[in-house]
């Protein structure tokens, strides 16, 4: 109950025309970044993220989160119209969504593609109003060694459900480390890891590594591939819509089984992509149509899309009650709260209820309006589409150095941005994954913190970290999930050689 | 052309020669962990020790894959033709001041294509450097580098 009212005030704060206009805009340059390939979510947060210095909290959460679910919506577009997924989330949408519309149902493949989405969306919100605040208050309970545990947790499912090299992913887990480790210990005071470059004494900003990684390096990765558009038409005819979005309930099964995997993926760091394409493989395999995914199926539309909104929006769950963002835009969003001077984790949601009710408020408000302006707006980005990306390339390559340089007005991190971009683009190239870097290099320094505050407390003792149930709990989860890939790599050894 | 086994050894190089680099300097701040704690040194450098572990078992394997080619010839091209200019254009921000290189990089990118006339693609690179400008020195009061020359002409 006390959440309900909480959410009402929250709405309060999140309707005022102000923050309508950023939700418009947001929605609408997020649509923008999800439609472009080589631009997604976390490209364009981190691109909009240095405009946001100047603003209130809620009112700068509100364009980034805007910005979030446009280009969730966004990424779909392409993805049905095209056969280009604007977002590596919306490749599962492909399979079946390009079949439909080619075969002269762009409408039904989009309306169908958008309910879902809305859906998986609107669950997500849900879960984060009835469960954020339970779980920030179990939180606030919290001592360092607990907290160590999380952080722990968290960047151990990376390794175990990553489903890239785990070697690869612990690499990456910990250069992000070593580059949080830069600059000025908050423990002790003394300077670490500068290399002999004084001016690394103020540490690398995130928004520095994520311009270059997700910026400079996606588009490396876009001009070595020359786009073919392959449009199909994309006007969309309302009655449709209708009659499409009247039918999903025939889906219920595989809307509520994607939306929990989803959610469930959203929550440990699995991510928006490894849910839409594990949602699409398990319908496929239970789907009494199965024989037909592929060729245009909705269940094969529906199944993707759910799982990837839910997925994408119950990610912000885990970042606000516990201060561990569950995905890459949810990293980048984390590193904006704490530049805003707000400190993400539970006491968010005692010191500052209005930003943290404002922000799930405009989750309600902001999916509607993304579904209603990516209807709308569907021939205006299918010409967009066609903007050559000689134009496009140079843009986004200035976007991203005024990024790096307005952070602290230093020449040198445009200099380690463009550092960033290559290396961002030899990890894409060889199966590195981004997100566990990003996510150690944003809370790389809380989670060392934690770790030496828990041996101050146990005089060096590594037990405190088996003193309670929960940390335990959290703990062993965290060395299974390490352990994982291990053990399924003997079992793949013993089946072969049975 | 590039190929894969290639890549994967570059980057297992980069990475393992910044774990080097990582313990190397983690050890000027004392590694210890004792009863008064965690020397400041000792979480780098763990971290360093894993970044060189994990470079070496990645080197080992991208040495012994098969891969195939990563990146042929026209690719290369495309991409030194992205990340050269963009290179330069950052190498002359100090000289020429941002929104000065800004307006001959986006010129320079349209105009080598030649699918617009040198005249559009002009027009286009001053007012994008131009919206750059209002955008984040009138309205965002962000003050972007000038330059060499902005000093020089006494801006």
């Amino acid at each position: 109950m006390d959440n309900l009212e909480a959410l009402l005030h929250g709405f309060s704060i999140a309707i005022s025309v102000q923050h309508i206009l950023l939700m418009l805009l947001g929605v609408f340059l997020g649509i923008v970044v999800g439609v472009l390939p080589g631009l997604g979510a976390p490209n364009g947060v981190s691109l909009l993220l240095p405009l946001t210095f100047g603003m209130q909290p809620v009112s700068a959460i509100i364009l980034l989160s805007s910005m979030y679910w446009g280009a969730l919506f966004g990424g779909s577009v392409t993805s049905i119209l095209f056969n280009i997924p604007g977002e590596p989330s919306s490749v599962a949408t492909t399979f079946d969504g390009y079949p439909m519309a080619r075969d002269g149902r762009p409408t039904t493949a989009l309306a169908t593609a958008f309910s879902s989405a809305a859906f998986g969306a609107f669950a997500g919100v849900v879960l984060i109003t009835v469960a954020a605040s339970w779980v920030a208050s179990v939180a606030l309970e919290f001592g360092p060694a607990e907290y160590f545990a999380v952080y722990l947790l968290a960047f151990a499912s990376f390794v175990g459900m990553g489903g890239t090299p785990p070697v690869k992913t612990l690499v990456a887990l910990a250069i992000g480390f070593a580059i949080a480790a830069i600059g000025i210990d908050t423990v002790s005071g003394s300077v670490r890891l500068t290399m002999g470059v004084d001016e690394l004494v103020k540490g690398v900003n995130f928004v520095v590594a994520v311009m270059g990684l997700f910026g400079i390096g996606e588009l490396l990765i876009a001009v070595e591939e020359e786009m073919h558009v392959r449009g199909v038409n994309s006007k969309v005819d309302w009655r449709e819509v209708f009659r499409t979005v009247g039918n999903m309930p025939k889906y219920w099964w595989t809307l509520l089984r994607s939306t929990a995997i989803g959610c469930w993926m959203g929550i440990t760091p699995g991510g928006p992509t490894a849910a839409s394409f594990m949602s699409y493989g398990i319908a496929k395999r239970f789907s009494r149509n199965g024989a037909n995914f592929g060729k245009g199926e909705p269940e094969g539309i529906i199944a993707p899309e759910a799982a990837d909104h839910s997925a994408g929006t119950s990610a912000l769950l885990p970042m606000l009650a516990l201060g561990i963002p569950g995905s890459a835009t949810a990293a980048v969003m984390m590193g904006g709260l704490m530049i805003w001077g707000l400190n993400p984790g539970p006491t968010l949601f005692v010191d500052q209820k209005d930003f943290v009710w404002g922000l799930i408020a405009s989750m309600y408000l902001g999916n509607v309006v993304a579904v209603l302006m990516v209807l709308l707006t569907v021939p205006l980005f299918a010409a967009l589409m066609r903007v050559p990306f000689f134009i496009i390339a140079p843009l986004i390559v200035v976007i991203c150095t005024v990024g790096a340089y307005s952070v602290s007005n230093s020449y040198l991190d445009v200099m380690l941005m463009m550092g960033f971009g290559v290396v961002g683009y030899l990890f894409k190239k060889v199966q590195y994954p981004i997100a566990p870097l990003v996510l150690a290099i944003v809370i790389g320094d809380k989670a060392e913190d934690a770790f030496r505050q828990a041996m101050l407390l146990s005089g060096g003792s590594l037990r405190i970290f088996y003193a309670n149930a929960l940390v335990t709990t959290l703990v062993t989860v965290a060395i299974i999930l390490l352990l994982v890939p291990l053990f399924l790599t003997m079992y793949s050894k013993v089946v072969r050689r049975s | 052309m590039v190929s894969r086994r290639n890549l994967e050894l570059i980057t297992a190089l980069l990475t393992g020669a910044f774990g080097v680099a990582v313990i190397i300097s983690s050890t000027e701040n004392g590694i210890s962990w004792s009863e008064e704690g965690v020397g400041s040194g000792t979480f780098p450098f763990l971290t360093g020790l894993v970044i060189l572990g994990g470079s070496i078992v990645n080197l080992v394997r991208g040495a012994v894959s098969e891969g195939g080619i990563a990146l042929h010839a026209p690719e290369v091209k495309r991409w030194l033709g992205l990340f050269v200019p963009a290179t330069l254009f950052v190498a002359f921000i100090p000289l020429l001041g941002l929104y000065v290189s800004t307006a001959l990089y986006v010129f320079g990118s349209i105009a080598v294509h030649g699918v617009w006339s040198n005249v559009k693609a002009a027009a286009f690179a001053i007012a994008f450097a131009a919206a750059v400008y209002i955008l984040f020195e009138w309205m965002f009061l962000v003050y972007l580098p000038h330059g060499w020359l902005g000093s020089l002409l006494g801006w």
